[in-house]
């Protein structure tokens, strides 16, 4: 109890940075996942073969590796970010890729006579999708894409590698300050990534319950 | 029995080809379909007559010839076809009412979303619609809660909403248990009535020869006939139309 | 686009592994000639460390796998450096062979659990003394004395001279280590920057994304070797760094058998074979005197 008192400081904060990267990659994430997956499915070749490419290179390529390039190749070209902000970008553009193939399997499990209905009446590529196409999507992909983003929430831990003071940095740390008490800082860490993973897990069970029942 | 023409040419193809592949769907078509005609298209199943069908508002695209709609060429992407297809109307044969909205919305989002009408007027238009078809008090379920033929006449009024100039309906009763199709066939009558311009792919023979000012046989991809539905029934030139009409009629 | 720039981070990553492996093939060709003579027929007290591990005919040993110079694991995967000589001469006092020794890694963040549990006889992995590790286990020597030191890009454009220039820089250092600490505690006007290993910290100093980096010296000696044209070393030690051998606390006869056998390397000339074998290689420089040993 002693070590989480005397540490609350270095717990906290870094917890924070954790909960903060972890909201604004997912919301990267997010974004840029769907418009990718808007991308696979629009009628344009060249989009498609964009997003086809941004996906499988993602998808295939450790997250460290992204996490080098964006923090020690990007300056090479005269790109420079600050250490937290490339975290987000490594771990939002990383994960995009996942809830990209996420929501395209989402959109192709929509029947494609829905799509035509929608496209018959006059509504364009783009309403089509928001107004009849993803929104039935979006059933089918509430459970995989809740694994995607408690994944991402646990893969933000790589950016305590590359100068992000989030939770797993703490270990090194706490651990060389505190030898005898490595099991309880292990445990503080433990604790800290469950207060965002399990009430992620929660949320996604509610909200597939909910739109379960509108079936 | 049905209102007249006016002989203006509303839907024009000219020279249509289509290839499937190494499958040659439609060979040179030529069509014309007036102003409030209702044309029924007839023929075996692969003659090609629900292709010729979708590629009236482009669900199909094609390979070869020319597409009229109202005078104007069928453009091939984007805002104006879009455009153009919120004057044609298109019922399905499985009928595909957008699942997670309710049959009201069902009939509003067109309206709402392409002609950027207000919510209340789309309503009130989208109501009396349903009334007409006989599902108004089936607005506010979704439509797995309503029968086939209840969904069908629901995809007529949402097609209606958009006050088209023409509509397209693709085997509207195939999918449909027998007991259900005749009350979809008389929405589709009264509307040929009311003079609206119809291009139909049926089996229905029944409502070929009630309502059609012309009726088109189609084999192998090919216009065979075209003639007006007492001729065609009951003096078909072409083996083939003679061929068809035995089986059918025979049943 | 994107491939090539994965294709240019592929490649540089393959020259540095290259430059490892060559810098450690050498080590190795250096140390085959400078095996410490095993004791035979040893004799120790029943009961005791010594006893055990001479009867058992094997010891094992906790050393770093990363740190040029002290210990780091060679392509065919035996680790070589300082250390790992250390630990030889010591096992041959033991009567133990060099084949009979099973190095294993370890961490920083590690070091005490493995010697409580009991999963290593020794640590010699570049482990400075003091109180508080005093607390949790027992400390032999120290063998050697290494001092937090900085490294500045080549031609020194900030003109840091020491740590008080630190204020207000960039610095890096590894997360969990002594220097990076010391910096929190005593530099505070410092920035920051910490990565997991100090290889991040040499290419964020290419980069420009960090002022200097700053660790013990011998460790930063050895990224100057990795790029003499992109670093130099400030030389100017400001902290001291006593490297023990650590070992179960309360075991005294064994850490004073430990003890005996450094003061006998000292004067024997094993010690200063060792390290003109291994760090030497690396510095450049001829052995230092060795420091006395503090039986505390």
């Amino acid at each position: 109890m002693q070590f989480f008192i005397d540490n609350f400081d270095i717990l906290r904060d870094a917890f924070l940075q954790t909960l903060l990267l972890t909201v604004l990659s997912g919301v990267l994430a997010l974004v840029l996942g769907v418009v990718l997956a808007t991308m696979r499915v629009s009628p344009i070749p060249p989009l498609r073969g964009l997003a086809t490419f941004y996906v499988e290179t993602f998808r295939n390529t450790p997250l460290t590796v992204v996490f080098f390039f964006v923090i020690f190749g990007l300056p090479q070209i005269d790109t420079v970010v600050s250490f937290f902000t490339g975290a987000v970008i490594a771990v939002g553009m990383y994960t995009a890729a996942f809830v990209a193939e996420a929501v395209r399997s989402g959109i192709n499990s929509v029947s494609p006579g829905q799509a035509e209905a929608a496209r018959a009446l006059g509504l364009g590529f783009g309403q089509s999708l928001r107004e009849v196409v993803l929104p039935q999507a979006f059933r089918t992909v509430v459970p995989p894409l809740g694994s995607v983003f408690i994944a991402m929430a646990k893969n933000t831990s790589i950016a305590a590698g590359f100068s992000v003071s989030e939770l797993s940095s703490t270990l090194p740390r706490l651990v060389n300050a505190n030898a005898g008490d490595l099991l309880v800082v292990l445990l503080a860490v433990v604790i800290g990534y469950m207060i965002i993973t399990v009430p992620m897990a929660y949320a996604v069970n509610r909200l597939e319950r909910r739109v379960a029942i509108l079936r | 029995m049905t209102s007249a023409a006016t002989g203006e040419p509303l839907v024009e193809l000219s020279g249509v080809n289509k290839w499937f592949g190494d499958l040659h769907v439609l060979q040179d078509v030529d069509l014309t379909i007036a102003r409030g005609e209702v044309v029924v298209v007839i023929g075996p199943s692969g003659s090609g007559k629900s292709t010729l069908c979708r590629t009236i508002n482009r669900l199909e695209s094609i390979d070869q010839g020319r597409i009229t709609i109202d005078g104007t060429p069928l453009p091939e992407e984007g805002k104006a076809l879009a455009a153009l297809r919120s004057d044609v109307g298109m019922v399905f044969q499985s009928f595909n009412l957008f699942a997670h909205k309710t049959i009201l919305e069902n009939v509003t989002l067109g309206p709402v979303k392409v002609r950027g009408k207000g919510k209340a007027e789309a309503e009130k238009r989208a109501r009396e619609l349903l009334d007409r078809v006989g599902v108004g008090h089936q607005a506010d379920k979704v439509p797995a809660q309503l029968s086939g033929g209840q969904q069908q006449r629901v995809a007529i009024a949402r097609a209606l909403a958009m006050d088209p100039k023409v509509m397209l309906f693709d085997e509207p009763t195939s999918a449909l248990d027998p007991e259900m199709i005749n009350e979809v066939l008389e929405v589709m009558t009264s509307l040929a009535r009311d003079g609206m311009t119809m291009v139909v792919v049926t089996h229905e023979m029944g409502f070929a020869r009630r309502a059609a000012n012309r009726v088109v046989f189609m084999d192998a991809g090919r216009i065979v006939e075209s003639s007006d539905p007492e001729t065609f029934f009951t003096a078909p030139t072409s083996d083939r139309a003679k061929d068809f009409l035995s089986k059918i009629l025979n049943h | 686009m994107r491939l090539t720039k994965y294709a240019a981070a592929a490649a540089a990553f393959g020259v540095v592994l290259a430059g490892c492996s060559s810098e450690a093939g050498n080590q190795a060709a250096q140390e085959s000639d400078n095996a410490p003579e095993v004791a035979q027929d040893v004799e120790f007290e029943a009961g005791t460390t010594m006893a055990e591990l001479a009867e058992a005919g094997t010891i094992t040993i906790g050393t770093k796998y990363d740190q040029p110079g002290f210990g780091l694991l060679n392509p065919s995967g035996v680790p070589e450096g300082f250390d790992v000589e250390i630990g030889k001469i010591i096992a041959a006092q033991l009567g133990i062979e060099e084949d009979q020794i099973e190095f294993v890694e370890t961490v920083s963040a590690n070091r005490e659990s493995f010697i409580q549990n009991g999963q290593v006889d020794l640590v010699i992995a570049t482990y400075t003394i003091n109180d508080a590790r005093k607390q949790l286990v027992d400390f032999a020597g120290p063998y050697y004395e290494a001092g937090q030191d900085i490294m500045v890009a080549a031609g020194n454009p900030e003109g840091i001279e020491g740590p008080d220039d630190l204020a207000g820089k960039n610095v890096c250092s590894v997360e969990g280590s002594t220097p990076a600490q010391n910096i929190r505690d005593n530099y505070p006007e410092a920035t920051l920057t910490l990565f997991d290993v100090y290889s991040k910290c040499a290419d964020a100093l290419t980069n420009g994304q960090v002022d200097a980096v700053t660790t013990d010296n011998v460790i930063l000696t050895g990224l100057v070797a990795g790029n003499p044209d992109g670093f130099e070393l400030v030389g100017n030690p400001f902290t001291q760094e006593p490297y023990g051998i650590g070992l179960t606390l309360g075991d005294t006869e064994f850490r004073d058998f430990v003890n005996d056998v450094l003061e006998e390397s000292f004067e024997d000339g094993s010690w200063a074979a060792a390290w003109d074998a291994t760090a030497g290689q690396i510095t450049g420089e001829p052995a230092p005197e060795p420091p006395s040993v503090d039986r505390y």
